[in-house]
């Protein structure tokens, strides 16, 4: 019964498809879009109860000629209706709090790196207002970041000053980049495209302008990029 | 502007009326100061608003000067205006009129302590704003990050008067908590247990208790960022330091704040569809139970601002499943408030309606706020405009139609009129679609993508129809204001007192006259039941007095709290500017007010005459 009631939502929402974060190019991406659909979807049923009850009350109990008389009954409380309404959400939170669990524990951003060998391992540099991303072989490039399809990307971010936020809303979520402490965030398998990049955190006059280009390219597409010397690529 | 206000004060003889209002101690007189101020503060940060949106209607807008720097400052300003100059002092303003009045009491327990609080704010307030017209507002953010608001990154002074004003101004809210909880704590009508008060103190009660740990926790942190700025030490930045330690001080204080903000309208809410449904609250102890609870909880939740500052796995799955049981308690009260509807009969009063439009907006802003509490989800929804659509639909929803809800209603407790209900309601229904319209659409924008805090988006980015429709919604909700301004005008000009019941109220502050008078209470009621006026009225009776003789507070007028605060004001510049003698010379001319309020009592020449007055 339940499910049919939230159907209508779920149409109306299928028209977001094209909304970038829920339509993700990456697993990273893709669990955290199926939480958002997940909590959206039990927060749906919670905003259609009251709203169904809202509109109910409000018409059935306004005030009308007739009634200006009218003492309502003295009610002074249910207390199994109010148990109701302590145990419901209780349950509904804890669904909830199962996949979030799970997917948070994976996710979480950390102090020190796995041994990944397989991964590709990326040291980001933050600084007013400019993205430094370093290669393996040191190639190193400003502002544009070009990383393998289907692989782990390692990502080692850092700031030279203030605190910035290490964004790519097609790919994953945020993870704060923080002076003198290095934070690891891993993205998995990614796929090819060309993608934008941000600075969530505010850091300062240009903030709004501090964002960088990120493609997702083949692995031998990548292994060319990483031969090509760096000048060539990018200048300053 | 200000010429204009000079003027029509000078034509209309209206400087004793501001003499009165600078020295008086009269809990109703401080509210409408409370909430004069507090609005004209709104006002600006409403501006500022305007001009943000104005920035954002279109992509690669060059909006006046209203990019980089100058962006900056404006959001900074209307997110420090609006949460410290604008929302928290008018509901310290309503608790102001509105406390005293319903639990029996004549004025607040400290009267010369609350002129300083409100005093503290009002100086708070103007400092933050003289930055405005010195070119030097601050750019950092309301929740003002270190190491960018240290003064290695931020050099001139605009970050000084962001730590200092805020400092001036919460200590005047700690002041005034501290009074609230003592008067509410000793000052209630015989008979008043805790179990017969209204909703509105109770929330009173909490909310003063929270503002009391809060704003200590948000002092230690500004005085800590101030050595940083200011003394050359290092706890924010550099080796020994860490920038995340002002994120721990800021949001240990900046969670609680929300509830500070959002308990005292969940409180006027409960009153005013209690009032208008003809009902008693449905289940009294289970309302009172969660404000508790929700209080409680308010200290436990803060590392949900920070899930992806890297503080590990453990930590931020134990913050989620702590915020999402705050949504426990909350839902409860929706309900209870429902379930107070169900069976009654609903007048659609302007106040109602606010507390209507209250219920569904609210709750949409509640489910936001659990899908914000899934923390890996939050790493995509954090500081983008998903968490701005979140916190406004919450606050907006919340505290603004709360304290709409409230000037409505106690306006008659404040002047003596009622607002005119045709006004009122052109004002709530264009205010309330301006609001979804603006904010509604700001989820799809952070969803898209649309970080906060940036000044511009590109074309191709799949932003520019949302971000139009929230600047056309920002805009209508302007314009619902210029109704509210119309409303007062009228009414005023119209000039219709009303009695000391306009809205048929079932507590005791419809038993006073309209305005309140200085002097109420005289005999004391007794309390026997919550809600004793409207069973009184029910019953055809008066309601019951005691001779029973109560110690209470004479509030009696003094220009010293003025005085001190305008002094610590002056002092607070100087060292903002880092002129340290004069700053010495203000700091001692504050220290001898304190001294000569030691020696001096105002209410020397009033003792024994009291007495005789109660007999």
């Amino acid at each position: 019964m339940k499910k049919i009631t939230i159907l209508p939502f779920i149409i109306l929402l299928a028209g977001c498809q094209s909304i970038t974060v829920l339509d993700p190019k990456s697993s990273t991406g893709k669990e955290q879009a199926y939480l958002i659909w997940f909590s959206l979807a039990i927060m749906a049923i919670v905003l259609l109860v009251v709203f169904i009850l809202f509109t109910r009350f409000v018409i059935r109990y306004r005030y009308t000629e007739k009634k200006s008389e009218f003492i309502p009954q003295d009610i002074k409380g249910n207390l199994k209706y109010e148990l109701t309404w302590t145990i419901i959400p209780f349950i509904l939170l804890a669904v909830l709090a199962v996949p979030t669990l799970k997917i948070t524990f994976d996710q979480s951003p950390k102090t020190e790196a796995e041994t990944n060998t397989n991964g590709i391992h990326i040291n980001v540099t933050a600084e007013q207002f400019r993205w430094t991303f370093e290669h393996k072989n040191s190639k190193t490039v400003h502002n544009e970041l070009i990383i393998p399809e289907n692989k782990d990307i390692t990502f080692h971010l850092s700031s030279k000053d203030v605190i910035h936020s290490f964004w790519i809303p097609e790919l994953a979520g945020k993870v704060d980049v923080i002076p003198n402490k290095e934070l690891i965030y891993v993205i998995k398998n990614a796929e090819i495209g060309e993608y934008d990049g941000k600075c969530a955190e505010f850091c300062g006059i240009q903030h709004a302008n501090m964002t960088f280009d990120v493609k997702v390219v083949s692995m031998e597409k990548y292994n060319q990029y990483l031969k090509q010397s760096s000048n060539q690529e990018n200048e300053d | 502007m200000g010429g204009i206000v000079v003027i029509s004060v000078l034509k209309y003889k209206k400087l004793p009326v501001i003499w009165e209002f600078m020295r008086t101690t009269n809990h109703r007189k401080i509210g409408t100061l409370y909430i004069l101020f507090g609005f004209i503060f709104f006002l600006r940060a409403g501006i500022d608003a305007l001009f943000i949106r104005s920035q954002l209607a279109v992509p690669n807008n060059d909006f006046w000067v209203f990019q980089f720097e100058k962006y900056n400052e404006v959001f900074t300003t209307h997110g420090t205006m609006m949460i410290f100059f604008a929302a928290t002092p008018m509901l310290l303003g309503l608790m102001n009129i509105a406390v005293p009045l319903q639990i029996g009491a004549r004025d607040l327990a400290f009267p010369f302590l609350n002129a300083v609080g409100f005093w503290l704010f009002f100086t708070g307030g103007m400092l933050f704003n003289i930055a405005f017209f010195l070119n030097s507002a601050p750019a950092i953010g309301w929740t003002g990050y270190a190491p960018l608001s240290t003064s290695l990154f931020t050099l001139g002074v605009g970050s000084d008067f962001y730590v200092f004003s805020l400092q001036i101004s919460g200590l005047g809210t700690i002041f005034t908590a501290l009074n609230l909880i003592v008067t509410i704590v000793r000052m209630r009508a015989p008979g008043m247990k805790f179990t017969r008060m209204p909703l509105f103190t109770w929330a009173t009660l909490i909310t003063a208790f929270l503002i009391l740990v809060a704003f200590t926790v948000l002092a230690i942190g500004l005085y800590l960022l101030m050595f940083d700025r200011m003394f050359g030490t290092k706890f924010f930045h550099g080796p020994d330091g860490d920038p995340v330690y002002w994120q721990h001080l800021f949001w240990i204080f900046g969670h609680p704040e929300v509830y500070i903000l959002a308990l005292p309208a969940f409180g006027i809410f409960s009153d005013i569809i209690s009032t208008f449904s003809k009902k008693r609250v449905f289940g009294y102890p289970a309302m009172v139970l969660s404000i508790v609870l929700i209080g409680f909880l308010s200290f436990m939740v803060w590392v949900h601002h920070m899930f992806t500052v890297g503080l590990g796995p453990v930590t931020n799955t134990i913050f989620a499943i702590t915020t999402m049981a705050i949504a426990v308690p909350t839902g409860i009260k929706v309900f209870n408030w429902l379930f107070t509807m169900r069976g009654g009969v609903l007048r659609f009063t302007t106040p109602m309606l606010f507390s209507l439009g209250f219920i569904p907006s609210f709750v949409m802003g509640g489910v936001t706020g659990v899908m914000l509490s899934v923390s890996a989800a939050d790493f995509q929804f954090h500081d983008s405009h998903f968490v701005v659509a979140h916190f406004h639909y919450v606050i907006i929803a919340s505290t603004i139609l709360g304290i709409f809800a409230g000037i409505y209603y106690y306006y008659p407790k404040i002047t003596g009129f009622v607002l005119d209900e045709k006004l009122g309601k052109w004002h709530f229904w264009l205010f309330l679609i301006g609001f979804h319209l603006t904010f509604f659409p700001m989820h799809i924008s952070g969803l898209n993508g649309m970080p906060r805090r940036v000044y511009t988006f590109r074309v191709g980015e799949g932003l520019e129809i949302t971000n139009l429709l929230s600047t056309i919604g920002a805009f209508t909700m302007g314009i619902s204001m210029l109704f509210f301004f119309y409303n007062l005008f009228k009414t005023h000009k119209k000039g219709e007192k009303v009695g000391n019941d306009p809205w048929d109220g079932r507590t005791l502050e419809w038993t006073v006259g309209s305005p309140s008078p200085e002097h109420t209470f005289t005999p004391m009621p007794f309390v026997e039941e919550t809600d004793p006026f409207w069973y009184a009225k029910l019953r055809r009776e008066r309601i019951k007095t005691t001779k029973e003789h109560r110690a209470s507070p004479i509030s009696r007028d003094s220009i010293l709290p003025f005085l001190m605060t305008i002094t610590l004001g002056f002092m607070s510049f100087c060292m903002i500017y880092k002129w340290y003698v004069p700053a010495i010379i203000l700091g001692a001319g504050v220290f001898s007010f304190f001294v000569i309020r030691a020696f001096h009592d105002e209410r020397a020449e009033h003792y024994g005459k009291e007495q005789t007055d109660d007999e």
